[in-house]
Protein backbone atom coordinates (compact mmCIF):
# COMPACT_ATOMS: atom_id res chain seq x y z
CA UNK A 1 0.00 0.00 0.00
CA UNK A 2 1.29 3.54 -1.18
CA UNK A 3 1.15 6.85 1.08
CA UNK A 4 -0.70 9.71 0.12
CA UNK A 5 -1.70 13.22 0.89
CA UNK A 6 -5.16 14.35 -0.19
CA UNK A 7 -6.67 17.83 0.73
CA UNK A 8 -10.56 17.42 2.39
CA UNK A 9 -11.75 21.03 2.07
CA UNK A 10 -11.91 24.38 2.10
CA UNK A 11 -14.63 23.32 0.14
CA UNK A 12 -16.26 19.30 0.50
CA UNK A 13 -19.72 17.71 -0.23
CA UNK A 14 -19.64 16.74 3.17
CA UNK A 15 -18.42 19.81 5.08
CA UNK A 16 -20.48 22.27 6.08
CA UNK A 17 -18.23 24.70 6.44
CA UNK A 18 -14.99 25.84 5.01
CA UNK A 19 -12.24 23.77 6.78
CA UNK A 20 -9.13 22.36 4.88
CA UNK A 21 -7.74 19.29 6.54
CA UNK A 22 -4.37 18.12 4.83
CA UNK A 23 -4.83 14.12 5.51
CA UNK A 24 -1.44 11.59 5.07
CA UNK A 25 -3.16 8.59 4.15
CA UNK A 26 -1.96 4.85 4.21
CA UNK A 27 -4.19 2.92 1.88
CA UNK A 28 -7.61 3.51 2.91
CA UNK A 29 -6.24 4.89 6.74
CA UNK A 30 -5.89 8.17 7.91
CA UNK A 31 -1.88 8.61 8.89
CA UNK A 32 -2.30 12.03 9.91
CA UNK A 33 -3.89 14.97 9.79
CA UNK A 34 -3.06 18.73 9.41
CA UNK A 35 -5.86 21.29 10.59
CA UNK A 36 -5.57 24.55 8.88
CA UNK A 37 -8.17 27.46 10.09
CA UNK A 38 -8.32 30.59 8.80
CA UNK A 39 -11.07 30.60 5.84
CA UNK A 40 -13.96 32.53 7.08
CA UNK A 41 -12.65 35.04 9.27
CA UNK A 42 -14.33 38.52 9.12
CA UNK A 43 -12.30 40.73 11.62
CA UNK A 44 -15.60 40.64 14.05
CA UNK A 45 -13.79 40.71 17.04
CA UNK A 46 -12.41 43.64 15.41
CA UNK A 47 -15.21 44.93 14.50
CA UNK A 48 -17.41 44.49 17.65
CA UNK A 49 -14.64 47.57 19.05
CA UNK A 50 -15.93 49.65 16.11
CA UNK A 51 -19.83 49.78 17.12
CA UNK A 52 -21.52 50.75 21.06
CA UNK A 53 -22.15 47.99 23.14
CA UNK A 54 -25.97 47.85 22.24
CA UNK A 55 -24.89 47.49 18.27
CA UNK A 56 -22.90 44.95 19.69
CA UNK A 57 -25.84 42.37 20.85
CA UNK A 58 -26.66 42.39 17.13
CA UNK A 59 -23.45 41.83 15.92
CA UNK A 60 -22.41 39.30 18.16
CA UNK A 61 -25.94 37.37 17.46
CA UNK A 62 -24.25 37.40 13.56
CA UNK A 63 -21.52 35.44 14.61
CA UNK A 64 -22.75 32.23 14.05
CA UNK A 65 -26.35 31.38 13.40
CA UNK A 66 -26.95 27.83 15.20
CA UNK A 67 -25.34 29.68 18.42
CA UNK A 68 -26.76 32.83 17.97
CA UNK A 69 -28.58 32.79 21.53
CA UNK A 70 -25.70 32.12 22.98
CA UNK A 71 -23.50 34.44 22.14
CA UNK A 72 -25.54 37.56 22.61
CA UNK A 73 -26.59 36.45 26.12
CA UNK A 74 -22.78 35.62 27.33
CA UNK A 75 -22.10 39.30 26.00
CA UNK A 76 -25.10 40.66 27.66
CA UNK A 77 -24.01 38.97 30.89
CA UNK A 78 -20.59 40.09 30.53
CA UNK A 79 -21.95 43.77 30.73
CA UNK A 80 -24.78 43.57 33.06
CA UNK A 81 -21.83 42.42 35.51
CA UNK A 82 -19.94 45.87 34.39
CA UNK A 83 -22.88 47.44 34.54
CA UNK A 84 -24.14 46.06 38.06
CA UNK A 85 -27.67 45.46 36.16
CA UNK A 86 -30.04 42.89 37.69
CA UNK A 87 -32.14 41.31 35.46
CA UNK A 88 -35.68 40.62 36.25
CA UNK A 89 -36.78 36.95 37.61
CA UNK A 90 -39.05 36.77 34.45
CA UNK A 91 -36.62 37.62 31.91
CA UNK A 92 -33.83 34.79 33.03
CA UNK A 93 -36.72 32.43 32.62
CA UNK A 94 -37.10 33.89 29.13
CA UNK A 95 -33.63 33.25 28.48
CA UNK A 96 -33.63 29.62 29.25
CA UNK A 97 -36.55 29.16 27.07
CA UNK A 98 -34.93 31.18 24.28
CA UNK A 99 -31.63 29.04 24.77
CA UNK A 100 -33.53 25.56 25.48
CA UNK A 101 -35.18 26.35 22.47
CA UNK A 102 -31.79 26.69 20.40
CA UNK A 103 -30.65 24.06 21.95
CA UNK A 104 -33.66 22.05 20.14
CA UNK A 105 -32.92 23.11 16.59
CA UNK A 106 -29.53 22.90 16.49
CA UNK A 107 -28.79 19.58 18.10
CA UNK A 108 -31.49 17.96 15.69
CA UNK A 109 -29.62 19.81 12.39
CA UNK A 110 -26.24 18.02 13.49
CA UNK A 111 -27.98 14.72 13.84
CA UNK A 112 -29.81 15.14 10.74
CA UNK A 113 -26.52 16.00 8.82
CA UNK A 114 -25.07 12.82 10.50
CA UNK A 115 -27.92 10.54 8.72
CA UNK A 116 -27.27 12.80 6.00
CA UNK A 117 -23.38 11.68 5.92
CA UNK A 118 -24.54 8.08 6.67
CA UNK A 119 -26.66 8.33 3.06
CA UNK A 120 -29.63 7.97 5.20
CA UNK A 121 -31.11 10.79 2.86
CA UNK A 122 -34.54 9.75 4.25
CA UNK A 123 -33.88 10.50 7.56
CA UNK A 124 -32.11 13.32 7.44
CA UNK A 125 -35.49 14.88 5.45
CA UNK A 126 -37.33 13.57 8.69
CA UNK A 127 -35.39 14.97 11.25
CA UNK A 128 -34.87 18.22 9.47
CA UNK A 129 -38.88 17.89 9.27
CA UNK A 130 -38.98 18.09 12.89
CA UNK A 131 -36.59 20.36 13.30
CA UNK A 132 -38.29 22.71 11.02
CA UNK A 133 -41.28 22.73 13.94
CA UNK A 134 -38.77 24.43 15.84
CA UNK A 135 -37.61 26.40 13.65
CA UNK A 136 -41.57 27.57 12.85
CA UNK A 137 -41.81 27.59 16.97
CA UNK A 138 -38.51 30.62 16.84
CA UNK A 139 -40.02 32.34 14.34
CA UNK A 140 -43.83 32.82 16.10
CA UNK A 141 -42.50 33.10 19.34
CA UNK A 142 -38.97 35.51 18.56
CA UNK A 143 -39.70 36.86 14.79
CA UNK A 144 -36.76 34.95 13.05
CA UNK A 145 -35.95 31.56 12.09
CA UNK A 146 -32.08 31.95 13.24
CA UNK A 147 -31.59 35.50 14.59
CA UNK A 148 -34.23 35.43 17.39
CA UNK A 149 -33.40 38.62 19.38
CA UNK A 150 -34.53 37.28 22.16
CA UNK A 151 -31.72 38.78 24.10
CA UNK A 152 -31.36 42.67 25.24
CA UNK A 153 -28.73 44.65 27.61
CA UNK A 154 -30.78 44.35 30.57
CA UNK A 155 -33.48 41.45 30.06
CA UNK A 156 -35.02 39.82 26.94
CA UNK A 157 -36.79 41.50 24.07
CA UNK A 158 -39.47 39.23 24.04
CA UNK A 159 -42.79 38.38 26.29
CA UNK A 160 -44.17 35.08 26.03
CA UNK A 161 -48.78 35.51 26.84
CA UNK A 162 -51.05 32.20 27.74
CA UNK A 163 -51.53 31.93 23.96
CA UNK A 164 -48.41 31.65 23.05
CA UNK A 165 -47.25 29.38 25.85
CA UNK A 166 -50.55 27.15 24.13
CA UNK A 167 -48.96 27.25 20.74
CA UNK A 168 -45.39 26.49 22.43
CA UNK A 169 -46.78 23.95 24.28
CA UNK A 170 -48.93 22.39 21.84
CA UNK A 171 -45.50 22.48 19.05
CA UNK A 172 -43.22 20.62 21.86
CA UNK A 173 -46.14 18.04 22.75
CA UNK A 174 -45.54 17.12 18.66
CA UNK A 175 -41.84 17.30 18.60
CA UNK A 176 -41.43 15.14 21.62
CA UNK A 177 -43.74 12.30 19.92
CA UNK A 178 -41.35 12.72 17.02
CA UNK A 179 -38.12 12.70 19.20
CA UNK A 180 -39.08 9.30 20.83
CA UNK A 181 -39.07 7.95 17.34
CA UNK A 182 -36.23 9.39 15.62
CA UNK A 183 -34.13 8.47 19.16
CA UNK A 184 -35.53 4.80 18.67
CA UNK A 185 -33.69 4.21 14.98
CA UNK A 186 -30.76 5.88 16.17
CA UNK A 187 -30.52 3.50 18.80
CA UNK A 188 -31.27 0.22 16.62
CA UNK A 189 -31.04 1.22 12.54
CA UNK A 190 -28.39 -0.85 10.81
CA UNK A 191 -26.84 1.99 8.62
CA UNK A 192 -26.97 4.37 11.40
CA UNK A 193 -25.19 2.07 14.17
CA UNK A 194 -22.59 0.68 11.56
CA UNK A 195 -21.35 4.17 10.33
CA UNK A 196 -20.98 5.36 13.99
CA UNK A 197 -20.37 3.00 16.58
CA UNK A 198 -17.04 2.52 17.46
CA UNK A 199 -16.05 5.00 14.70
CA UNK A 200 -13.86 8.57 15.44
CA UNK A 201 -13.30 7.52 19.35
CA UNK A 202 -12.21 9.80 21.97
CA UNK A 203 -11.13 8.42 25.22
CA UNK A 204 -12.21 9.77 28.32
CA UNK A 205 -8.32 10.86 29.41
CA UNK A 206 -8.00 12.59 25.75
CA UNK A 207 -10.76 14.36 25.91
CA UNK A 208 -10.05 15.29 29.09
CA UNK A 209 -6.18 16.36 27.36
CA UNK A 210 -7.97 18.49 24.91
CA UNK A 211 -9.55 20.25 26.80
CA UNK A 212 -12.96 19.10 25.02
CA UNK A 213 -16.48 20.53 26.14
CA UNK A 214 -20.17 19.99 25.08
CA UNK A 215 -21.85 17.24 24.04
CA UNK A 216 -18.38 15.88 22.78
CA UNK A 217 -17.16 15.76 26.48
CA UNK A 218 -20.28 14.46 27.46
CA UNK A 219 -19.99 11.71 25.46
CA UNK A 220 -16.67 10.64 26.57
CA UNK A 221 -17.73 10.41 29.94
CA UNK A 222 -17.20 13.99 31.07
CA UNK A 223 -20.04 15.29 33.55
CA UNK A 224 -19.48 19.10 32.54
CA UNK A 225 -22.06 21.25 31.96
CA UNK A 226 -22.13 25.05 32.57
CA UNK A 227 -26.01 25.21 33.37
CA UNK A 228 -25.04 23.07 36.17
CA UNK A 229 -21.13 23.98 37.17
CA UNK A 230 -22.29 27.76 37.14
CA UNK A 231 -25.70 28.41 36.89
CA UNK A 232 -26.53 31.51 34.83
CA UNK A 233 -30.45 32.73 33.64
CA UNK A 234 -32.97 30.81 35.61
CA UNK A 235 -30.84 27.65 35.49
CA UNK A 236 -30.47 27.29 39.12
CA UNK A 237 -33.95 27.04 39.79
CA UNK A 238 -34.57 24.66 37.11
CA UNK A 239 -33.54 20.26 37.05
CA UNK A 240 -30.76 20.37 34.96
CA UNK A 241 -30.05 16.45 34.12
CA UNK A 242 -26.85 15.84 32.56
CA UNK A 243 -26.15 13.43 29.76
CA UNK A 244 -23.51 11.32 29.41
CA UNK A 245 -21.98 8.22 27.68
CA UNK A 246 -18.41 6.31 28.31
CA UNK A 247 -17.41 5.11 24.80
CA UNK A 248 -16.62 8.57 23.36
CA UNK A 249 -18.05 7.38 19.67
CA UNK A 250 -19.70 9.43 16.87
CA UNK A 251 -22.68 7.07 18.24
CA UNK A 252 -22.45 8.54 21.53
CA UNK A 253 -22.00 11.92 20.82
CA UNK A 254 -25.47 11.99 18.61
CA UNK A 255 -27.34 9.85 21.29
CA UNK A 256 -25.99 12.83 24.11
CA UNK A 257 -27.86 15.07 21.30
CA UNK A 258 -30.43 13.55 20.85
CA UNK A 259 -30.95 12.92 24.80
CA UNK A 260 -30.03 16.92 25.39
CA UNK A 261 -32.36 17.48 22.75
CA UNK A 262 -35.08 15.99 24.84
CA UNK A 263 -34.14 16.75 28.09
CA UNK A 264 -34.74 20.90 26.56
CA UNK A 265 -38.04 20.09 25.52
CA UNK A 266 -38.66 19.20 29.75
CA UNK A 267 -36.68 22.35 30.64
CA UNK A 268 -39.08 24.13 28.29
CA UNK A 269 -41.51 23.02 30.15
CA UNK A 270 -40.00 23.46 34.00
CA UNK A 271 -39.33 27.23 33.17
CA UNK A 272 -43.23 27.95 31.78
CA UNK A 273 -44.97 26.16 34.41
CA UNK A 274 -42.70 28.63 36.90
CA UNK A 275 -42.49 31.74 34.83
CA UNK A 276 -43.21 34.45 37.08
CA UNK A 277 -44.83 37.68 36.31
CA UNK A 278 -43.12 41.29 36.24
CA UNK A 279 -40.52 42.98 33.61
CA UNK A 280 -39.23 41.74 31.34
CA UNK A 281 -36.28 44.11 31.33
CA UNK A 282 -34.20 45.72 34.55
CA UNK A 283 -34.79 49.52 32.53
CA UNK A 284 -36.92 50.70 30.06
CA UNK A 285 -34.30 52.77 28.68
CA UNK A 286 -30.74 52.04 27.65
CA UNK A 287 -28.91 51.47 30.64
CA UNK A 288 -25.30 53.66 31.31
CA UNK A 289 -22.44 51.11 30.93
CA UNK A 290 -19.62 52.21 33.46
CA UNK A 291 -15.85 51.80 32.29
CA UNK A 292 -15.04 47.76 33.50
CA UNK A 293 -14.24 44.59 32.69
CA UNK A 294 -15.95 41.16 32.93
CA UNK A 295 -16.28 37.57 32.04
CA UNK A 296 -18.83 35.43 31.76
CA UNK A 297 -20.17 32.01 29.81
CA UNK A 298 -23.22 30.09 29.30
CA UNK A 299 -23.86 26.60 28.01
CA UNK A 300 -24.24 26.74 23.86
CA UNK A 301 -25.56 23.74 21.91
CA UNK A 302 -21.75 23.43 21.15
CA UNK A 303 -20.67 23.39 24.82
CA UNK A 304 -18.84 26.22 26.98
CA UNK A 305 -18.97 29.71 25.07
CA UNK A 306 -16.53 32.43 27.44
CA UNK A 307 -16.92 35.99 26.99
CA UNK A 308 -14.23 38.78 27.97
CA UNK A 309 -15.68 42.31 27.12
CA UNK A 310 -13.71 45.58 28.39
CA UNK A 311 -15.13 49.31 28.28
CA UNK A 312 -13.42 52.24 28.80
CA UNK A 313 -15.17 55.92 28.70
CA UNK A 314 -16.03 55.72 24.99
CA UNK A 315 -19.50 53.76 24.27
CA UNK A 316 -17.64 51.19 22.10
CA UNK A 317 -16.18 48.61 24.32
CA UNK A 318 -12.01 48.51 24.22
CA UNK A 319 -11.63 44.82 23.94
CA UNK A 320 -14.40 41.87 22.86
CA UNK A 321 -13.16 38.41 23.23
CA UNK A 322 -14.47 34.99 23.02
CA UNK A 323 -13.93 31.69 23.55
CA UNK A 324 -16.45 29.18 21.63
CA UNK A 325 -16.55 25.92 22.06
CA UNK A 326 -15.72 24.46 18.93
CA UNK A 327 -12.29 25.78 19.20
CA UNK A 328 -11.46 23.39 22.18
CA UNK A 329 -13.03 20.43 20.04
CA UNK A 330 -11.46 20.88 16.85
CA UNK A 331 -8.28 20.25 17.93
CA UNK A 332 -9.60 16.73 19.48
CA UNK A 333 -10.07 16.14 16.00
CA UNK A 334 -6.30 14.83 15.24
CA UNK A 335 -7.49 12.24 17.76
CA UNK A 336 -10.45 11.04 16.47
CA UNK A 337 -9.24 10.97 12.85
CA UNK A 338 -6.36 8.66 13.56
CA UNK A 339 -6.20 4.99 12.14
CA UNK A 340 -9.50 6.08 10.84
CA UNK A 341 -11.03 5.20 7.13
CA UNK A 342 -11.28 7.94 4.59
CA UNK A 343 -14.65 7.65 3.96
CA UNK A 344 -15.56 8.78 7.83
CA UNK A 345 -14.06 11.24 7.80
CA UNK A 346 -16.66 13.62 7.34
CA UNK A 347 -18.63 11.93 9.89
CA UNK A 348 -16.10 12.42 12.19
CA UNK A 349 -15.60 16.00 11.75
CA UNK A 350 -19.51 16.30 11.37
CA UNK A 351 -19.61 14.66 15.02
CA UNK A 352 -18.07 17.88 16.98
CA UNK A 353 -20.72 19.72 16.04
CA UNK A 354 -17.52 21.95 14.22
CA UNK A 355 -18.82 25.69 13.81
CA UNK A 356 -16.28 27.36 12.22
CA UNK A 357 -18.14 30.64 11.63
CA UNK A 358 -17.73 30.99 15.80
CA UNK A 359 -14.01 29.96 15.94
CA UNK A 360 -12.82 32.10 12.93
CA UNK A 361 -14.92 34.94 13.50
CA UNK B 1 -37.20 -1.65 9.77
CA UNK B 2 -38.56 0.96 12.15
CA UNK B 3 -38.54 3.66 9.56
CA UNK B 4 -40.57 1.99 7.16
CA UNK B 5 -43.49 3.32 9.36
CA UNK B 6 -42.30 6.70 9.07
CA UNK B 7 -41.57 6.40 5.36
CA UNK B 8 -45.15 4.94 5.03
CA UNK B 9 -46.56 8.13 7.50
CA UNK B 10 -44.75 10.57 5.64
CA UNK B 11 -46.06 9.40 1.94
CA UNK B 12 -49.60 9.27 2.70
CA UNK B 13 -49.06 12.63 4.34
CA UNK B 14 -48.00 13.91 0.90
CA UNK B 15 -45.37 17.10 0.74
CA UNK B 16 -44.33 19.56 3.76
CA UNK B 17 -43.24 21.71 1.68
CA UNK B 18 -45.46 24.89 0.52
CA UNK B 19 -45.74 25.69 -3.46
CA UNK B 20 -44.95 29.31 -2.65
CA UNK B 21 -44.23 31.00 -4.71
CA UNK B 22 -47.25 30.08 -6.65
CA UNK B 23 -49.67 30.03 -3.17
CA UNK B 24 -48.91 32.02 -0.22
CA UNK B 25 -46.79 31.12 2.34
CA UNK B 26 -47.45 31.15 6.27
CA UNK B 27 -46.09 33.98 8.01
CA UNK B 28 -46.38 34.36 11.64
CA UNK B 29 -47.99 37.47 13.37
CA UNK B 30 -44.55 38.65 15.11
CA UNK B 31 -42.36 38.29 12.22
CA UNK B 32 -39.60 40.86 12.34
CA UNK B 33 -40.08 42.16 8.71
CA UNK B 34 -39.94 45.55 7.14
CA UNK B 35 -39.50 48.25 8.86
CA UNK B 36 -42.41 51.14 9.10
CA UNK B 37 -41.95 54.50 10.16
CA UNK B 38 -44.75 56.87 11.82
CA UNK B 39 -43.48 60.38 11.49
CA UNK B 40 -45.82 62.28 13.50
CA UNK B 41 -44.69 59.84 16.05
CA UNK B 42 -41.06 60.57 16.09
CA UNK B 43 -39.78 62.54 18.84
CA UNK B 44 -36.62 62.68 16.98
CA UNK B 45 -34.34 61.36 19.44
CA UNK B 46 -32.21 59.38 17.64
CA UNK B 47 -32.23 56.15 19.63
CA UNK B 48 -32.74 54.38 16.53
CA UNK B 49 -29.75 55.53 14.66
CA UNK B 50 -27.61 54.83 17.96
CA UNK B 51 -28.37 51.10 17.78
CA UNK B 52 -29.13 50.31 14.61
CA UNK B 53 -26.37 47.67 14.03
CA UNK B 54 -26.47 47.54 10.31
CA UNK B 55 -25.66 51.62 10.25
CA UNK B 56 -29.34 51.51 8.20
CA UNK B 57 -30.65 54.53 9.81
CA UNK B 58 -29.32 57.86 9.22
CA UNK B 59 -30.59 61.19 10.81
CA UNK B 60 -29.51 64.48 8.50
CA UNK B 61 -30.47 68.23 9.31
CA UNK B 62 -31.92 69.71 5.93
CA UNK B 63 -33.20 73.50 5.17
CA UNK B 64 -37.01 71.95 5.57
CA UNK B 65 -35.66 69.82 8.67
CA UNK B 66 -34.38 67.01 10.37
CA UNK B 67 -34.55 64.10 7.99
CA UNK B 68 -35.22 60.79 8.75
CA UNK B 69 -33.43 58.11 6.60
CA UNK B 70 -33.47 54.22 6.80
CA UNK B 71 -32.46 51.72 3.94
CA UNK B 72 -34.14 48.81 4.09
CA UNK B 73 -31.18 46.97 1.81
CA UNK B 74 -28.75 47.70 4.48
CA UNK B 75 -31.73 46.58 7.22
CA UNK B 76 -30.86 43.08 9.60
CA UNK B 77 -34.14 43.32 10.72
CA UNK B 78 -32.73 43.05 14.28
CA UNK B 79 -35.64 45.23 15.89
CA UNK B 80 -33.38 46.89 18.44
CA UNK B 81 -34.77 50.50 16.88
CA UNK B 82 -38.53 49.36 17.81
CA UNK B 83 -37.47 48.20 21.55
CA UNK B 84 -35.62 51.21 21.86
CA UNK B 85 -38.24 53.61 20.59
CA UNK B 86 -39.78 55.89 22.92
CA UNK B 87 -43.25 56.03 21.18
CA UNK B 88 -42.97 53.29 18.77
CA UNK B 89 -42.86 55.35 15.83
CA UNK B 90 -40.50 53.01 14.33
CA UNK B 91 -41.91 49.42 13.99
CA UNK B 92 -41.25 46.24 12.47
CA UNK B 93 -44.30 44.90 9.89
CA UNK B 94 -44.91 40.85 8.99
CA UNK B 95 -43.93 41.84 5.50
CA UNK B 96 -40.95 39.63 4.08
CA UNK B 97 -41.43 40.26 0.39
CA UNK B 98 -38.25 42.55 -0.10
CA UNK B 99 -37.14 41.36 -3.79
CA UNK B 100 -37.24 43.96 -6.36
CA UNK B 101 -35.30 44.52 -9.45
CA UNK B 102 -31.42 46.43 -9.05
CA UNK B 103 -33.28 49.09 -10.95
CA UNK B 104 -35.43 50.06 -7.88
CA UNK B 105 -32.63 49.80 -5.08
CA UNK B 106 -32.37 53.75 -4.12
CA UNK B 107 -36.29 53.37 -3.93
CA UNK B 108 -36.34 50.82 -1.23
CA UNK B 109 -35.60 53.64 1.56
CA UNK B 110 -37.79 55.79 3.91
CA UNK B 111 -37.13 59.77 3.55
CA UNK B 112 -39.07 61.59 6.04
CA UNK B 113 -38.72 64.75 7.62
CA UNK B 114 -39.78 66.40 10.58
CA UNK B 115 -40.14 69.92 9.27
CA UNK B 116 -39.08 73.05 11.40
CA UNK B 117 -41.78 75.55 12.97
CA UNK B 118 -42.07 78.77 15.17
CA UNK B 119 -42.56 78.14 18.63
CA UNK B 120 -46.06 79.01 19.33
CA UNK B 121 -44.94 80.90 22.57
CA UNK B 122 -41.74 82.43 22.25
CA UNK B 123 -41.70 82.68 18.15
CA UNK B 124 -38.50 80.39 18.28
CA UNK B 125 -37.38 78.21 15.01
CA UNK B 126 -37.92 74.46 16.33
CA UNK B 127 -38.55 71.13 14.72
CA UNK B 128 -42.45 69.90 14.87
CA UNK B 129 -41.41 66.38 16.96
CA UNK B 130 -43.47 64.66 18.85
CA UNK B 131 -42.49 64.56 22.51
CA UNK B 132 -40.64 62.14 24.35
CA UNK B 133 -43.50 60.31 26.27
CA UNK B 134 -40.46 58.24 28.81
CA UNK B 135 -41.65 59.18 32.56
CA UNK B 136 -44.96 61.25 31.75
CA UNK B 137 -47.48 60.69 34.14
CA UNK B 138 -50.16 60.76 33.86
CA UNK B 139 -49.77 60.17 29.74
CA UNK B 140 -49.85 63.10 27.11
CA UNK B 141 -52.92 63.32 25.26
CA UNK B 142 -53.32 63.66 22.08
CA UNK B 143 -54.13 67.26 22.22
CA UNK B 144 -51.34 67.68 24.29
CA UNK B 145 -48.72 66.04 21.68
CA UNK B 146 -49.78 68.45 19.35
CA UNK B 147 -49.44 71.50 21.32
CA UNK B 148 -46.43 70.33 22.38
CA UNK B 149 -45.54 69.75 18.70
CA UNK B 150 -45.73 73.56 18.61
CA UNK B 151 -43.43 74.50 21.16
CA UNK B 152 -39.36 74.76 21.47
CA UNK B 153 -37.32 72.63 23.93
CA UNK B 154 -37.31 75.94 26.34
CA UNK B 155 -41.14 76.44 26.43
CA UNK B 156 -41.64 72.51 26.28
CA UNK B 157 -39.86 72.26 29.42
CA UNK B 158 -42.11 74.89 31.30
CA UNK B 159 -45.09 73.58 29.82
CA UNK B 160 -44.07 70.37 31.52
CA UNK B 161 -43.42 72.06 34.95
CA UNK B 162 -46.84 73.44 34.86
CA UNK B 163 -48.35 69.80 34.25
CA UNK B 164 -46.52 69.29 37.48
CA UNK B 165 -45.20 65.51 35.45
CA UNK B 166 -41.62 64.99 36.45
CA UNK B 167 -39.96 63.84 33.49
Amino acid sequence: MSNFTIPVGPLHVALEEPMYFRVDVHGETVANVDIHAGHVHRGIEYLATKRNIFQNVVLTERICSLCSNSHPQAYSMAIEKIAGIVVPERAEYLRAIADEVKRVASHLFNVAILAHLVGFESLFMHVMEIRERMQDVKESLFGNRMDIGANTIGGVRYDIDAERIGYLEQQLAWIENALIEVVALYRSNGSILGRTRGIGVLSHADALECGTVGPVARASGIRYDVRVKAPYAAYDRLEVPVHTLPDGDVWSRAMVRLAEAQTAIDLIRQCVRDLPDGPTTATTERPSIPAGEAIAKCEAPRGELIYYVRVGESPKPERVKWRVPSFMNWDALRIMLRQAKIADIAIIVNSIDPCISCTER
Amino acid sequence: MKFFKIFARNLIQGPSTIAFPFAPAWTPERLRGRIVFDLAGCTGCRACEQVCAGGAIRFDKTPQGLRFMMWHNTCVFCGLCTFYCPTKAITQSDDWHMAHAAAHKFEMAIREVIPYTTCSVCGLKTLASAPNPVGVVPPFSAEEIEQHRQLCAGCRKKAMAERGATS
